[in-house]
């Protein structure tokens, strides 16, 4: 076996660890230990000793010959949700330090006339919010100097308290950051092994709330994130790995350890940040006909959440300034919307009388009724094992055993009962809302955003995507689906394709009648020049590295932008008016219109670096017939809706399915990590690389 | 009928959430006006065909009761003169709206040549003409000085617009500019609504469609009754004092009387007679503040439709009395004032009716209009400033009130948007946006914080506009709670004046502020639940600690005693805030 023949992707999640081998010799492998929360370093240790049993050798032996290993963490997340980030204390201006617990004013929406919703936990308490004298105005003017006795007296209060991080955000910053880097210099001097985040750094932008905000929660998780990079990259050298160690981050790209450093934050959301890259991996790879788009909505179904991410011409939206876990945060991620709607989502009867399926999930604990672990509550895999979709003895290659009489159970008790339907009926309506539910997620970011589902592929992930996606797709007239074979370790296996991919923001508000060409110019010119350098010390080579540009833009008076990308050219008087055109272009597509006689202004500006990484070779599979009757493993009968009964369908061995064999529905092929279910109106083709075409059936 | 089935019922009612939910993020991301889109101080509703609410969406309590009179009152104007591609305009509280500055547009939605649905998006414009920018005008004796009084009008005949109207419209009001940019996102967010809705009648059927609304009807007509039932029948009494905040007239009472019987609920309200001052509510806005009242304690989870007030009757009293105004008595302020006293009174009776239900009272509003001439434009700004009415949340049985989240009317459903956009929309510096001490209600469970708003104008004067209450009593708590230090909990403005004087104002004024002065709003907290003196110990000291309780209150409305060495380490926060109390 040659030197660097493995990429390796691991991916922590809630419930487990994923790791995805690759290599062009052998192909891909799928691995999975529970995952350990508090100790995240155990569950690698023991998937990597997993690994080289299987491969019949060291793990420091397999190591070797890895080229990158690629981490995704929920260390971030994990640390909000629980609420258990570093101490911080935060400098900010005098007037304003309250703007994170004002939160704008807002109550969210669904709880408004619910009395006892809680307001979200601060992650600075007031008294940990020490406010400065200084102030900078709109204009950038400096109205008040900064008053360092204050600093002082807040250091000092700081360290009495113990403060672990410190956040540093003034009003209006960005336009005058020496006042941040004067307090950090302070701080640096008085606290030097403290974590420190400054606004200006992390997010130049306009929006004090958000700015602070983000600002907050990197300090808040970021010496985490730090530890978590220490340790992993610790473990691996301890183990006999010396190559480089990439991470996950959700803006959907790879970075070093070095640049998580100090912007934990990039790598809050990261698994989920994946998927688009697997997704359009399996779209590019396929030996599709033509050259359709690279238009993919990428949808992965896991035991407790729904992920769903939308990708045009190859590219995924981008969002900024957005409550996430109920705290704003301003830096780019890719739009990821996620559901409470996973095969462990629970089905009851609400207080109107109606049937509703989550958000609340029996998680990994009990889990399904199914699954004999003491569940008692009806879920959407129960539904699934008593409409025959799932086998009905065993599943995950006959380690989980299946109790197909409790489901039945608690459906009747649950469901089907109060509601007066038999029990397949209320089965059927469990997945036929759970699927209406996701339908619904997903025109909130196609039909919302302005793209038609119709033109796009829809990609599947997930352990539990692959037994609803055939109705998602009817429901949305998506023709085409594509079901790769390592779905259910569908974020580790985006991890191995990702490119190294750094944001760099500023803010600069100017009409278009009014532009400052040479400024912009020497803006884009300063964040690009710092990507380079910071992709080039991560060990990206120059001729690896491609830059493109945005503007957030709107119309005068408007508060909200829309983000348009522009060419990587100066911007000048000559292309000015096309950018204003795709401004209009895109107002129009996502609002039904637009305003070409109005003036229009910039508010921010973004540079995205990227830095290619070489993706992984993968061996063709082995090829066959169209007939896929040797790959046939039994039947079974299952419940469709077009029947409104149940019919005798047939089960295929999906490790036994061969490139070209055709399937043809109704019929349900189980891979060893889940289940596809083809509906009567559709077939299904195995495909190169490695995954299931579904389309409707001719 | 065709029958429903519970599978279809449930997936029609995620469909028309995601149709409602999409109208409103269109009007949020398009629309102009500062109060639509930073503030979020609009309404999209969805209306069957014969006129019934089929959906309301989570946004202001203020349009709770007012879309349907109003939706109906359009519709009968227009009668058989409705047709595809029509969209109408409205915003006259005697023709059923609520106050002349929501301005309201409707769109007929037919299929197969038949009118089954209508959209409806309802919001509040930078300005509707009238002496006094943004439409609050406290010098008003009479509904015809406040504004442009808009009765239904037909905008788009047969998908045509009426230029000729819309011109009319937009030459009466102050910024026509922002005006026509919001008319044009209340046009997007009405048609993709309508566009929805065909896909629906597409997909399943007009029959099927109109059951499942019929049921969805029922379903909430249900709820509500089922959460009726449970109040022992009854008579029961509240009222409220509706402060006389400048206009002379003295308080004035308003009285709710709530009757139980079974699962039936008849609420009637008693107020003295109309005023010619600007705090009169017509019939339509005075539903709003009832339904909020019941709302609070039926606490009911979303969806909502008009199902849910089937089981309640309500008299808003004899016509031409305070809360059931008829022309000409002024009313701009009437979705604040009285409304959020109409809520306190049914709120009142109630507690007696479920103790183990009550909430609290939220703080009222009382905020500020600006208004003058931007220096870097040389145009005319206006803007009401919601930031300046975010007052305190109320507690309930279990968790304080929420700091900055009221006021009452708007019920958390308001944003008050970024500070820096603030700043670069208007010439103006925003010195303070902070929570204040001891503003929230003593009790048990602490009423939330209300906020401090400050602002200078920059390079040219400002006019400031006050409105509002809530400047003399805090808002009420509930189940025992009484404040002892009233002063802290109660709204005002401060007026730093160049000479180093402040000057606090607790009625309503107009003033012109100049560069280097400072115009502070300080809007009321939340109320309390529950005797304060049983307020865990450890709880008061987080919130002394916090700067949310000083030591005097810990004190005297706790009974906790602090040493006073403490103090030095409490938050510069806490010091500026006294700094401005001593200051007045």
């Amino acid at each position: 076996m040659s030197q660097h023949a493995y990429r390796l992707g691991i991916d922590t999640g809630g419930t487990f660890t994923d790791f995805i081998l690759a290599s062009a010799g052998e192909g891909i492998r799928l691995y999975k230990t529970p995952s350990t929360p508090h100790d995240p370093p155990r569950a690698v240790r023991e998937g990597l000793e997993q690994i080289g049993a299987d491969l019949g050798c060291s793990v420091a032996d397999f190591l070797r010959d890895c080229d990158l290993v690629i981490l995704g963490t929920t260390v971030g997340v994990n640390a909000l949700i629980e609420h258990k980030g570093a101490k911080t204390g935060l400098f900010c201006t005098a007037g304003h330090e309250d703007s994170l617990e004002i939160r704008l004013g807002h109550k969210e929406d669904g709880h408004r006339y619910d009395a006892d919703f809680p307001q979200a936990t601060m992650l600075v308490p007031r008294a940990l919010r020490f406010p400065v004298e200084e102030r900078v105005l709109s204009t950038g003017e400096v109205r008040v100097p900064l008053n360092e006795a204050d600093v002082r007296r807040g250091i000092r209060r700081f360290r009495e308290e113990g403060v672990e991080a410190v956040a540093i955000s003034l009003v209006w910053s960005f336009l005058h950051p020496e006042h941040e880097r004067r307090i950090a210099e302070l701080v640096r001097a008085e606290m030097p092994r403290t974590y420190i985040t400054l606004s200006v750094d992390l997010l130049p932008q306009i929006r004090e709330y958000t700015r602070t905000s983000t600002t907050v929660m990197n300090a808040y998780i970021g010496p985490l994130i730090q530890q978590y990079v220490e340790r992993m990259e610790g473990l691996l050298r301890d183990l006999g790995y010396d190559n480089p160690v990439r991470y996950m981050q959700s803006n959907g790209g790879l970075t070093s350890g070095r640049f998580l450093a100090d912007k934990g934050i990039y790598a809050l959301n990261s698994g989920p940040a994946a998927g688009p890259n697997a997704g359009l991996f399996f779209h590019d790879g396929k030996e599709h006909d033509g050259d359709r788009p690279r238009d993919i909505i990428t949808v992965d179904m896991g035991g407790t959440s729904f992920d769903i991410s939308l990708s045009k011409d190859g590219k995924t939206n981008i969002v900024k300034d957005v409550d996430f876990l109920r705290y704003r945060i301003g830096i780019p991620m890719l739009q990821v919307e996620t559901l409470g709607a996973g095969g462990g989502s629970i089905a009851f009867v609400n207080r109107m009388g109606l049937l509703q399926v989550g958000p609340e999930s029996a998680g990994a604990q009990p889990g399904p009724a199914t699954y004999g672990q003491g569940g008692q509550r009806p879920t959407v895999t129960d539904a699934l094992v008593v409409l025959g979709y799932l086998n009905q003895e065993a599943l995950l290659g006959g380690r989980l055993r299946i109790d197909a009489e409790a489901a039945r159970r608690v459906i009747a008790a649950e469901i089907a009962d109060p509601l007066k339907l038999d029990i397949e009926r209320a089965a059927q309506g469990i997945f036929t809302l759970v699927n209406s539910n996701m339908v619904s997620g997903i025109r909130r970011v196609s039909i919302e955003r302005g793209y038609d589902p119709r033109d796009f592929m829809m990609v599947v992930g997930g352990g539990a995507g692959p037994a609803h996606a055939g109705r998602l797709a009817s429901e949305l007239g998506i023709p085409t689906i594509l079901i790769p074979k390592v779905s259910s370790a569908f974020c580790a296996f985006g991890e191995i394709l990702a490119d190294m991919k750094h944001s760099y923001l500023s803010s600069s508000a100017v009409r278009l009648d009014a532009m400052d060409y040479a400024h912009l110019n020497d803006t884009f010119a300063a964040m690009e020049m710092q990507g380079r350098h910071d992709l080039g010390s991560a060990g990206v080579a120059a001729d690896a590295i491609t830059i493109s540009r945005s503007l957030d833009m709107r119309y005068v008076d408007q508060v909200h932008e829309c983000q348009v990308d522009i060419p990587l050219e100066d911007l000048s008087a000559s292309n000015i008016d096309a950018i204003a055109e795709a401004f209009h272009a895109r107002h129009e597509e996502l609002f039904t219109y637009c305003e070409r006689d109005n003036a229009v202004e910039i508010m921010n500006l973004e540079s995205t670096v990227v830095g290619k990484v070489a993706r992984p070779q993968l061996p063709p599979l082995a090829s066959g017939t169209p007939d896929p009757a040797p790959a046939q493993s039994g039947e079974r009968p299952a419940f469709f809706e077009e029947n409104n009964a149940f019919v005798t369908t047939p089960v295929y061995d999906g490790a036994q399915l061969l490139v070209s064999n055709v399937v043809v529905g109704p019929a349900i092929i189980e891979e060893i990590t889940t289940s596809i279910v083809v509906f009567p109106d559709w077939q299904v083709r195995l495909d190169n690389p490695g995954v299931y075409v579904m389309t409707v059936r001719e | 009928m065709a029958k429903t089935d519970p599978i279809t019922l449930a997936v029609v009612q995620g469909m028309l959430e995601s149709t409602q939910r999409e109208m409103t993020l269109t009007i949020e991301k398009t629309s102009r006006s500062s109060v639509f889109n930073i503030a979020r101080d609009y309404s999209n509703a969805l209306f069957l065909g014969s006129g019934e609410m089929i959906l309301q969406g989570q946004d202001i309590p203020i349009h709770l009761g007012s879309l349907m009179p109003a939706l109906r009152t359009v519709a009968a104007y227009f009668g058989d003169d409705i047709h595809p591609g029509d969209v109408f305009y409205h915003n006259d509280p005697a023709w059923s709206g609520s106050h002349i500055v929501d301005c309201c547009m409707y769109k007929p939605v037919f299929y197969q040549d038949e009118l089954v649905f209508w959209t409806v998006s309802k919001g509040h414009v930078t300005d509707i003409g009238g002496p006094v920018p943004a439409g609050y005008n406290p010098e008003a004796k009479e509904i015809y000085a406040e504004g442009l009084r808009i009765p239904p009008l037909k905008i788009r005949d047969r998908g045509v617009e009426r230029r000729d109207v819309v011109n009319f419209i937009l030459t009466n009001v102050r910024s026509r500019r922002l005006q026509a940019g919001d008319m044009r996102a209340q046009l997007a967010a009405v048609t993709i609504g309508e566009r929805n809705l065909i896909g629906l009648l597409e997909k399943y059927g007009k029959d099927m469609v109109m059951a499942c609304m019929a049921e969805l009807l029922d379903l909430a007509e249900h709820q509500m009754r089922t959460f009726i039932s449970a109040i022992p029948d009854g008579t029961y009494h509240g009222k409220s004092v509706l402060e006389d905040a400048g206009h002379g007239y003295g308080d004035i009472e308003i009285a709710a009387t709530v009757e139980i019987a079974g699962d039936s609920m008849a609420v009637s309200l008693s107020s003295p007679p109309q005023i010619p001052y600007f705090i009169n509510s017509y019939a339509a806005n005075s539903l709003s503040g009832v339904y909020l009242g019941v709302m609070m304690f039926a606490q009911l989870p979303p969806p909502y439709n008009e199902g849910l007030y089937r089981p309640i009757t309500v008299d808003v009293g004899p016509e031409g009395t305070l809360t059931n105004a008829k022309e000409p008595a002024p009313h701009a302020n009437c979705t604040t004032t009285p409304s959020e006293s109409i809520t306190d009174a049914v709120r009142m009776a109630l507690e007696q009716a479920l103790p183990e239900k009550a909430v609290a009272s939220w703080g009222h509003s009382n905020g500020l209009n600006i208004a003058g001439q931007d220096y870097r434009s040389g145009e005319e700004y206006v803007s009401m400033i919601l930031a300046t009415i975010i007052s305190g949340g109320g507690a309930s049985h279990k968790t304080d009130g929420w700091p900055a989240v009221g006021p009452q009317c708007c019920f958390g459903a308001l944003t008050s948007g970024d500070i820096e956009i603030l700043e670069y929309q208007y010439p103006i510096i925003i010195h303070r946006y902070g929570l204040m001490t001891d503003s929230g209600g003593a009790g048990k469970l602490r009423g939330g914080s209300g906020t401090h708003w400050e602002v200078e104008p920059l390079h040219d004067p400002m006019t400031v506009v006050m409105f509002g209450e809530g400047r003399r009593y805090p808002a009420q708590g509930a189940l025992g709670a009484v404040s002892k230090l009233c002063e802290p909990k109660v709204g005002r403005a401060l007026y730093y004046k160049k000479d180093g004087s402040v000057e606090e104002i607790k009625t309503n004024r107009i003033a012109e502020i100049e560069p280097g002065e400072r115009f502070a709003n300080q809007n009321p907290g939340g109320g309390g639940v529950g005797d304060s003196r049983e307020r865990d110990r450890d709880k008061v000291l987080e919130d002394v600690r916090n700067g949310f309780v000083s030591i005097q209150a810990a004190w005297e409305e706790y009974g906790v005693r602090i040493e006073d060495d403490t103090q030095r380490d409490r938050p510069y926060a806490v010091r500026t805030q006294e700094k401005y109390l001593a200051g007045k």
